[in-house]
């Protein structure tokens, strides 16, 4: 375990290393995240100005909600989206074979390889964003509202990055379509805003057939001090049920790799 | 020039066959968005759910016929040197641009119009209520739309020849274009400033400007200063545009081939 | 004369990339400059009909002419006309008049057949249906082309692509035909046939090629005329049986035995390479084989060699050793 996060530290120094060749995109990426999150902002000032709440969600809460999105949203562009296109190309031209022969898990490496440093802004600026709501709101969390946010927060980026994986998992057999991040990025927009807004036929989708909502109600709700232990432990549970779909999933991947081509 | 470009349009109409499935992933893809914001209206205003199914709709409709990707293309091939191949030929390399806007538009057209019909047998309010004039209005206020999106995406490509991160610019133009062409609110709802801009920039008549024509929330005197405005701004990024060509043939011509 | 190049100069401004956090933060806002000079004076001309070689090692300024010559780069100085045109111009007629085919980037689409490209192509250089047919029927059949024709581009192997890329420069007859690296990459068989195909081709329509090249067989097999470039200044200009005895009046002599003999290798020829239990000999050319018969007869070879010196080697002796000719 101590390994890997030595492996991890490895592949961010790398990667740090790399980013600061390019020296003058680095402004220009501050610029692109402040932007990013402003506009972000303005939406949902804009839905705001015409109304006093979102499926029962304040203002302030929404905020919280936003900021929550931005720090997963990071997270995937640090981590998590830089290596789909990659994975695809190494199963195309073969040397997906290099990985395998080395001696670190291969799912960790593909995952984890290519890390986009300055995507971390946006998780700074997302938690700038909640701390802006709950300014707002007036409320100060608890301590075990925080617990139970880390906790649920940790839930939320297991379960991204399970589905993220199975996703990029899918590049082994689909190899016609370049990026399939996208698919991940309508599913995840839906996440913006809150479960209850949505009414109807399509409050059932949300909640039962794509959940996307979840990954960012809970924790925002969990920090607002309206969390439940029973909730908590269902998101626990959820993600690593994924997890461990996840990495089933890349075993019968590689399995059908290695013994189809190589 | 008619024959060449009967050649070319049945070029990009094979190669387009050949991208079927991709190019249906990424329509889904164009989907989604839209139909959140939708959810959202309807959460906001519930009695107006009707007008904003409609509205929605029509901005995924008409946000498909005027879409215009040449900026990825052309930052593609200008850093990848495939451009050059297309300047030792006799003809404007904008000419196949044009082709394929034309060939995935028609693509578009043929797929949205029967779904846009079968929507309509269920939910009466997808139903448009167009007289003859107003659905001519209504069709040539696309075409400016198009034309004009066309002209700003082949722009903002063309700076490849000078910008690393064309995509990251194109980006910010089009989050704002987000905001004053209506995709994220009918521009009724929008704070009375941003509907200002929005008058007077070319982003309303891109998206926002045929849906208003087709709801029929445009008077007469209002028809005619709208189609004004668009044309202004047409003849603003054609100059634009061929100003951009000019210093781009040059800057390539020093450095790059 | 078709191709007239006059004092051709180009030069390039290259950003100079500092390490370094200071000097990164400076470079934000001012920028230093180096000039780099691709083509030093360079002057030919070129007759109708000629197939001429272009050599030199990567970066001396081969494809930069070239790029030239076909109107894509503008010359810092110095004139160029191709067939009475400036190429920077870039007239439509220029263009119809003239192919570029570059080893490296295809003009052929990628997911539709090269029949699809030459249709377009067709409509674009204005060739009329017969024409059309007849040039094409005439390519097909020296290329082999007409299994190839209705698969997408992608399906094709390296060689079939090439020479359907061949095709499709040709489709409009042009003139002037320009070629960059055209066997790069190709199994030997298909260099061959290309070889063969431009070889006739240039026959049948005088078309004026000029290529570049690193293989020394493209070179002997097409060109009676070479001309080699280096450092951006064009050091030879002349015949190419001109070239090898002025400058490669030598052949490689390379033998491996079984134990390396301790011996003074001066009677045989001057030691290029020697490692292991293999010696690579300089031997006079007209020697080599008698060399090498000798020591066949004295020694226990296990393996003999005899090859034309590498182009590179052959450049390099000619840059250390001075111009020869013009």
């Amino acid at each position: 375990m101590r390994r890997y996060g030595r492996v991890f530290r490895e592949f961010f120094r790398a990667c740090f290393v790399e980013e600061m060749e390019y020296r003058s995109e680095f402004f220009g990426n501050f610029a692109a995240s402040f932007f990013g999150v402003g506009m972000a902002l303005l939406t949902v000032h804009i839905f705001f100005y015409q109304t006093d709440d979102l499926g029962g969600w304040t203002y302030a809460e929404m905020l919280v909600l936003l900021g929550i999105f931005n720090m997963l949203r990071g997270f995937i562009d640090f981590a998590l989206r830089p290596n789909m296109p990659r994975l695809l190309e190494h199963v195309r031209r073969g040397t997906l074979d290099y990985i395998l022969t080395k001696p670190v898990d291969s799912m960790f490496y593909v995952s984890f390889r290519h890390l986009v440093f300055w995507r971390l802004i946006d998780v700074a600026l997302g938690l700038g964003v909640i701390g802006y709501g709950l300014y707002i709101e007036r409320y100060v969390p608890s301590a075990v509202d925080v617990l139970m946010f880390l906790v649920v927060m940790a839930a939320s980026l297991l379960l991204i990055y399970s589905l993220w994986m199975m996703l990029m998992t899918t590049s082994f057999w689909v190899v016609r379509i370049d990026d399939l991040s996208f698919i991940f990025d309508s599913f995840f927009e839906t996440a913006r805003f809150p479960g209850s807004m949505y009414r109807g036929a399509v409050r059932m989708v949300i909640t039962y057939v794509l959940p996307a909502v979840l990954i960012t109600n809970t924790p925002a709700l969990a920090l607002l001090g309206k969390w439940s232990v029973s909730t908590v432990l269902a998101a626990l549970a959820v993600a690593i049920l994924f997890l461990w779909l996840a990495r089933r999933f890349w075993r019968f991947a590689l399995r059908f790799y290695t013994g189809a081509g190589g | 020039m008619v024959r060449k470009y009967i050649a070319l349009l049945r070029m990009k109409y094979i190669e387009m066959l050949a991208y079927r499935l991709a190019t249906f992933v990424w329509m889904t893809g164009a989907i989604t968005q839209p139909l959140i914001t939708m959810f959202v209206w309807m959460n906001i205003h519930p009695e107006e759910s009707e007008s904003f199914l409609f509205y929605f709709m029509a901005v995924i409709f008409v946000e498909r016929m005027t879409s215009a990707w040449d900026v990825w293309e052309l930052d593609r091939e200008i850093r990848e040197g495939t451009f050059s191949n297309l300047l030792l030929r006799p003809l404007h390399p904008i000419h196949w641009a044009i082709a394929e806007n034309i060939v995935y538009k028609w693509l578009f057209l043929v797929i949205l119009v029967p779904v846009w019909m079968v929507g309509a047998v269920y939910w009466p309010a997808l139903r448009p209520h167009m007289t003859g004039s107003q659905i001519g209005w209504f069709l040539g206020a696309v075409v400016l739309g198009a034309a004009l999106r066309f002209l700003l995406s082949y722009s903002c490509g063309l700076l490849a020849f000078w910008v690393t991160k064309v995509a990251a610019v194109y980006g910010v133009i089009d989050v704002i274009s987000l905001f004053l062409s209506g995709r994220i609110a009918p521009l009724e709802m929008l704070p009375p400033q941003l509907r200002e801009w929005s008058e007077w920039l070319p982003f309303r008549y891109m998206i926002s400007f045929p849906i208003e024509i087709a709801t029929g929330a445009v008077r007469a005197e209002e028809l005619v200063r709208g189609f004004a405005i668009a044309a202004g701004w047409l003849f603003v990024l054609a100059a634009v545009l061929q100003w951009l060509w000019k210093a781009g043939m040059k800057k390539n011509q020093a450095v790059g081939g | 004369m078709v191709i007239r190049v006059s004092h051709l100069h180009k030069s390039f401004r290259v950003h100079r990339r500092e390490a370094g956090w200071l000097e990164a933060v400076r470079s934000l806002w001012r920028r230093d400059y180096r000039i780099v000079e691709a083509v030093k004076d360079v002057s030919f001309t070129i007759e109708k009909g000629e197939i001429v070689g272009f050599l030199g090692p990567n970066g001396a300024g081969k494809t930069t002419t070239m790029k030239m010559l076909a109107g894509l780069l503008h010359p810092t100085s110095g004139e160029i006309t191709v067939g009475g045109f400036v190429p920077f111009e870039q007239k439509a007629e220029f263009k119809k008049m003239m192919s570029l085919v570059m080893g490296q980037k295809s003009q052929l689409i990628w997911d539709i057949p090269p029949m699809e490209t030459f249709l377009v192509n067709k409509a674009i250089y204005d060739i009329d249906d017969r024409s059309f047919r007849q040039t094409l029927e005439e390519l097909t059949e020296l290329l082999d082309l007409a299994p190839l024709l209705d698969k997408p581009t992608r399906s094709l192997s390296l060689g079939q692509r090439m020479r359907c890329e061949l095709a499709a420069a040709l489709l409009h007859r042009p003139q002037v035909l320009f070629l960059d690296e055209p066997t790069i990459g190709l199994d030997v068989h298909t260099q061959e046939n290309v070889r063969r195909f431009i070889v006739d081709y240039n026959r049948e329509h005088e078309t004026t090629i000029l290529l570049t090249s690193h293989y020394m067989g493209d070179v002997a097999a097409l060109c009676d005329r070479v001309m080699i470039i280096n450092y951006g200044r064009l050091i030879y200009d002349g015949e190419l049986s001109v070239l090898t005895e002025k400058l490669a009046p030598y052949k490689r002599l390379e033998v491996r035995f079984s134990r390396l003999p301790n011996i003074s290798w001066d009677e045989y020829g001057e030691v290029a390479e020697m490692e292991e239990g293999t010696v690579v000999l300089r031997v006079a050319r007209e020697t080599a084989a008698g060399t090498a018969a000798r020591l066949l007869e004295r020694f226990d070879v296990r393996d003999i060699n005899i090859e034309d010196p590498p182009l590179e080697e052959v450049i390099t002796r000619a840059f250390q050793e001075g111009v020869y000719g013009s």
